[in-house]
């Protein structure tokens, strides 16, 4: 299952051959590490950002946050979830 | 979902690879952007070098493809850039060519990129949806999203594709310059794109410049956003696609998960208590699609990846894992 839908259609050779097989194994393996090399771009990006998380809950505080379209509310600090230790963890 | 979280990815900083596998033809490099370690569907950059030739020929696979420079003959029609094609499995597409070359997205759904000669249609191609060739640039005019709720004005989209049953999309959509829209995002469904020109900025990942492509499963936090000159760019979705605003940036894909099934049973309580009280175990019955398998596989929100390219789900989200996979039932 991938982009396109949750319904199993639209595949009319689901066994892969022994060439596809081996050609996506291959991708895999360089997939893995991409994806290691993104997470460590965004390990070194976490103190820059700290900084914009920290403008972000003081424009929604002053400037407001975007509730629907150009519509804005300001949000007040006791509706601001307090961060009590949590990491910001952006890549899963 | 077997694609795991790939964000952000420049396709810029890697080189281009020479198409091997079987079937097709001398003149094509590509470079993957992601791929489905199950299936071997996937997203990637191809460029169709000059004087590339193809003979009529069909994917076994349902495939689009997204021309963003140079043209391809095809037919004997000449498809510049921002043309769109969309050719459901077993479809042939006559004879392609170009001159020049052309630098395109590839999205290969189902599985691996294939490519059979072939002058007619597979016996038993996808006759559900329709070979579509469109020129999105100029045949589509930019409209306003209308999700509820929407995204901040200067955001516009063109639907290139929906998908009938689970209004699963593929669209263009642009950013004006100066656009920024003060919240964070996420949805119920996966989503990919692609900066097919332009710059934009998410509090998480900073810059994503042209080039630069996302593949983000379900639950996950994206945004604050902004673009200071503005964006052209190509997106798709796997599924309906909602957005879920909010302002904490440390909530986790669980908690989000969650934060949507509480919504769910706010917005739609008599649908929420009949998932609840009656069609627990399976997945309920559609009399308009009765033969519809589905699979729900890695649809929760713990997916990281792991060292053999496998993507799966702890704590909570395994509590609604037992839709996933049903019986098909049998015709009677």
């Amino acid at each position: 299952m991938t982009l396109g839908s949750t319904t199993i259609r639209g595949n009319l050779r689901p066994k892969m051959t022994k060439d596809e097989a081996a050609w996506v194994k291959q991708e895999l393996a360089e997939q893995i590490d991409r994806y290691k090399k993104i997470v460590q771009d965004m390990e070194a990006l976490a103190p820059q950002r700290e900084k914009w998380v920290a403008e972000f809950l003081h424009r929604i505080q002053t400037r407001g946050f975007h509730v629907h379209a150009a519509i804005r509310r300001v949000i007040p600090k006791n509706e601001v979830r307090p961060r009590d230790g949590r990491p910001i963890q952006v890549v899963f | 979902m077997p694609r795991p979280h790939i964000e952000p990815f420049v396709d810029r900083d890697v080189g281009f690879k020479k198409m091997t596998l079987p079937g097709f033809k001398n003149g094509i490099q590509y470079k993957m952007l992601s791929i489905d370690k199950d299936s071997g569907a996937c997203t990637m950059t191809v460029q169709y070098e000059s004087g590339f030739k193809q003979p009529p020929g069909f994917s076994y696979t349902e495939m689009e493809l997204f021309v963003m420079d140079g043209h391809l003959m095809i037919g004997g029609k000449k498809y510049v850039k921002g043309t769109y094609i969309f050719a459901p499995s077993g479809t042939h597409l006559p004879a392609m060519s170009t001159d020049e070359g052309a630098l395109c997205l590839a999205f290969y759904n189902f599985g691996p990129p294939t490519f059979e000669e072939s002058d007619a249609d597979h016996d038993k191609a996808d006759k559900s949806q329709s070979l579509k060739m469109l020129n999105s640039y100029e045949g589509l005019d930019w409209q306003v999203p209308t999700l509820f709720p929407q995204t901040a004005p200067g955001c516009l989209l063109k639907i290139l594709h929906l998908d009938p049953k689970t209004f699963g999309m593929t669209f263009l959509y642009c950013m004006t310059p100066g656009f920024w829209q003060d919240n964070i995002s996420y949805h119920d469904v996966a989503e990919e794109a692609y900066h097919i020109w332009g710059t934009s900025w998410m509090m998480q990942f900073g810059d994503l410049p042209t080039g630069g492509y996302f593949y983000r499963p379900a639950y996950i936090n994206h945004g604050c956003f902004k673009s200071d000159l503005g964006i052209l760019a190509i997106g798709r979705t796997d599924g309906d696609l909602h957005n879920y605003f909010h302002h904490d940036p440390f909530s986790t894909p669980e908690e989000n998960h969650h934060r949507a099934a509480a919504k769910l049973a706010r917005m739609k309580p008599a649908l929420y208590k009949w998932i609840l009280t009656n069609e627990h175990n399976h997945l309920p019955h559609d009399f308009e699609y009765p033969d519809d398998a589905y699979n729900t596989d890695g649809y929760d929100s713990g997916i990281h990846m792991h060292e053999d390219g496998t993507s799966h789900s702890h704590k909570s989200s395994g509590a609604h894992s037992h839709i996933t996979a049903p019986a098909k039932k049998k015709k009677k």
